[in-house]
């Protein structure tokens, strides 16, 4: 079958990937990393005017001279100034320019990747999409980068706020102080004194996860942390990994159960946690480890307070008692074993999934591998070996 | 006491002085992801947050180059309300040799201001700038070794490297050098020059592309040295430059321009390889086969 056929081709950016005469059936729609555009009249013509170009200049002989032929045909020829991506089924809406239908017209690859088609749907998976680009609801774990303008301005790859200043993180996300939940869950209108206590808040430097909200036309991200379990970050390990190796899935917070080796006793259960972790996985490519709160800190909680307590209330007396309390070296450790799995798996190009990390971890533990060691390359390899069947 | 030189008898036989055949290119090695992307936040080197990087060996030229962004532009004067700024910045490395003229400042030389803008321009003409409205790609070049065509070197660099970061291309942009001159009466075009043929190519008085040709320039009939940019794909020309005197005419110049666009399809051929072998590594690695890509040592 032809889809068959063009499903694992890999293309190379400019590489036509198909062609359709005029607007008849049997077209295509542009998908994801490629773009349109009409197909010269005829290409040995273009190719002589390039030549006339050249020669007209080439025959003035001049002492110096730069130029650039064929660049300035090219620019106010024939290319589509058409949005990738996001916007392919505007293109339905929009009253189309009158030369668009005119003519063939041509789909180009303008990523290197595979090819996916569904239908007459032509895309380009890219092969290493290190840009992020957000849709609405994904989750982020980011780095607060400035304050200000009733704003916090929010690193997605949770670079130190300095480096991001002089070189440039990814595109920056924007949280509104309307997105965020004011301590004691209250709801009411933002005062400008709320402004000026924003460091209370998020100060330049905090890891936090949030959520998006709405992705503007230009692509930035407006996001919003007002769920219970979105906010500041505390006691915990980040890892940045590639955008690409997190894919979107129904559950963003996992809890990895039992990770902690046999041997090691786990015996001090003054704090309860089985070695159970917590990993959040960020679809910035930001991934953030911690403990599992114990249940037994939740109850104690619940004892202490009213009956009628808000939730919110207790979920902030529980994140202030994880913030506040040492992690013991045995959950350290588990933690520490959980980050390096992750970083294993970065190492090898494997996609990041809550299995593929217990594959690895469990594997590190059964073969008794210390944490220090799991970097090794020729670890990498082994221990990866599961997620490769 | 005449004694043949090497040169000499390369010439006898055709060949250039470095072994080639006049329409061979040097030996090209491509490398993408020669740095690792987006590493730790820890990391404090200035290059954590890099999207894509490519190295590209062209005989004895070799050229590293990173791409950041697409991310915010720092000033808003360099904003552009409609399409991204494209930045580009070419420096020697402090231990590279100094390539075509005594050992200047690295980064106030003009002939590397004035080849960054170049590289600039073909950039353009190939970046689909027009999806990232409001923010900037910056691309820095360094040169590692030069020994002649630095500025298609990184050209080559900067396509694979925003292959690499996953730019969206119009199409892929190869750059190739041609150039002619009389090799002992015979008169020969070849492609790909080297240092010493660049010199010779320019008059020697000052290599690395031209210079102020001097007067005798006009003697030595037509030596031209071009280096171009092509969309091999499209068949386009993105960019030549052409720095000497020409008193053969039109012909003279577009035979040069052909042969260094032949030498742009083996270029891309490269190119193409070094993508397709980077794309099928990383395609293996995530669907779980047997091939690991191991970046970082």
């Amino acid at each position: 079958m032809a889809a068959d056929s063009l499903h694992h081709h890999f293309v190379l950016p400019g590489q036509v990937l198909a062609t359709s005469m005029s607007e008849s059936e049997g077209g295509f729609l542009r998908g994801h990393g490629t773009y349109i555009e009409l197909v010269p009249d005829e290409s040995t013509d273009h190719n002589d005017d390039d030549m006339c170009d050249t020669k007209q200049q080439g025959g003035m002989a001049g002492t110096s001279k730069k130029k650039r032929s064929g660049w300035g045909t090219e620019t106010k020829s024939t290319v589509m100034q058409m949005d990738d991506g996001n916007e392919a089924e505007k293109q339905d809406e929009n009253d189309e320019p009158s030369d668009f239908q005119r003519g063939p017209q041509r789909l180009i690859a303008s990523v290197a990747g595979t090819v996916e088609r569904v239908n007459k749907l032509i895309s380009v998976i890219p092969l290493s999409p290190s840009i992020y680009t957000g849709q609405v609801g994904d989750l982020i774990v980011g780095r607060i980068v400035g304050v200000g303008g009733s704003r916090w301005k929010v690193s997605l790859t949770c670079s130190p706020p300095t480096a991001s200043a002089s070189n440039g993180s990814m595109k920056e996300g924007q949280l509104p102080l309307s997105g965020v939940n004011l301590p004691g869950g209250v709801q009411r209108i933002r005062t400008s004194e709320d402004v000026l206590a924003m460091r209370n808040l998020f100060r330049e430097g905090d890891l936090l996860t949030c959520e998006v909200q709405q992705v503007q036309k230009d692509g930035n991200l407006i996001l919003h942390t007002r769920s219970l379990r979105y906010g500041k970050l505390d006691n915990g390990v980040l890892v940045t990994v590639p955008p690409s190796l997190v894919g979107r899935r129904k559950n963003h917070f996992v809890t990895l159960k039992g990770l902690t080796s046999q041997n090691s006793d786990a015996m001090d259960t003054e704090e309860g946690g089985e070695g159970d972790v917590d990993v959040y996985l960020g679809l910035n490519g930001g991934i953030w480890i911690q403990r599992t709160i114990p249940s037994e800190w939740e109850n104690a909680i619940r004892a202490d307070q009213d009956e009628r307590a808000p939730l919110a209330e207790t979920l902030q007396k529980l994140r202030h008692r994880h913030s506040t309390t040492r992690v013991s070296p045995s959950m350290r450790e588990s933690i520490a074993r959980v980050r390096n799995s992750v970083e294993c798996l970065r190492l090898v190009h494997c996609q990041i999934t809550p299995d593929s990390i217990e594959i690895v971890a469990r594997a590190s533990v059964d073969q008794g591998v210390r944490v220090a060691d799991m970097l090794l390359p020729e670890m990498v390899i082994k221990l990866t070996e599961g997620t490769r069947r | 006491m005449t004694s043949l030189q090497r040169t000499d008898i390369l010439s006898l036989i055709h060949l250039r002085s470095d072994g080639r055949r006049p329409n061979e290119i040097r030996h090209m090695t491509c490398h993408l992801g020669a740095l690792p992307p987006t590493t730790d936040c820890g990391s404090a080197l200035p290059s954590s947050a890099c999207s894509g990087s490519a190295m590209v060996t062209m005989g004895l030229t070799q050229v590293l180059c990173i791409v950041r962004g697409p991310c915010d532009v720092g000033r808003r004067t360099e904003e552009l309300p409609d399409r991204a700024t494209l930045e580009v910045t070419m420096r020697t490395a402090p231990f590279a040799p100094p390539g075509d003229r005594r050992s200047t400042n690295p980064t106030s030389d003009r002939r590397l201001i004035e080849q960054s803008h170049l590289l600039q321009k073909a950039l353009s003409a190939s970046i689909l700038l027009h999806l990232y409205p409001k923010s900037k790609i910056s691309v820095t070049v360094m040169v590692l070794a030069d020994d002649g065509g630095r500025l298609e070197a990184a050209i080559n660099a900067c396509t694979l490297a925003l292959i690499d970061a996953g730019i969206p291309l119009k199409d892929m942009v190869c750059a190739c050098s041609a150039g002619r001159w009389n090799a002992g009466g015979s008169d020969e075009i070849v492609v790909d020059l080297n240092r010493r043929e660049i010199q010779a190519a320019t008059g020697g008085a000052s290599g690395g592309g031209g210079g102020n040709n001097s007067g005798g320039g006009g003697g030595t009939s037509d030596t031209i040295y071009l280096p171009v940019a092509t969309m091999p794909q499209r068949g386009t020309v993105v960019l030549s430059q052409c720095e000497s005197r020409l008193s053969g005419g039109a012909e003279a110049f577009g035979e040069v321009l052909e042969c260094a666009r032949a030498g742009c399809e083996m270029v891309m051929e490269v190119m193409a390889a070094a993508v397709r072998e980077r794309g099928a590594g990383l395609w293996k690695a995530r669907e779980g086969k047997a091939t690991v890509v191991l970046d970082d040592w």
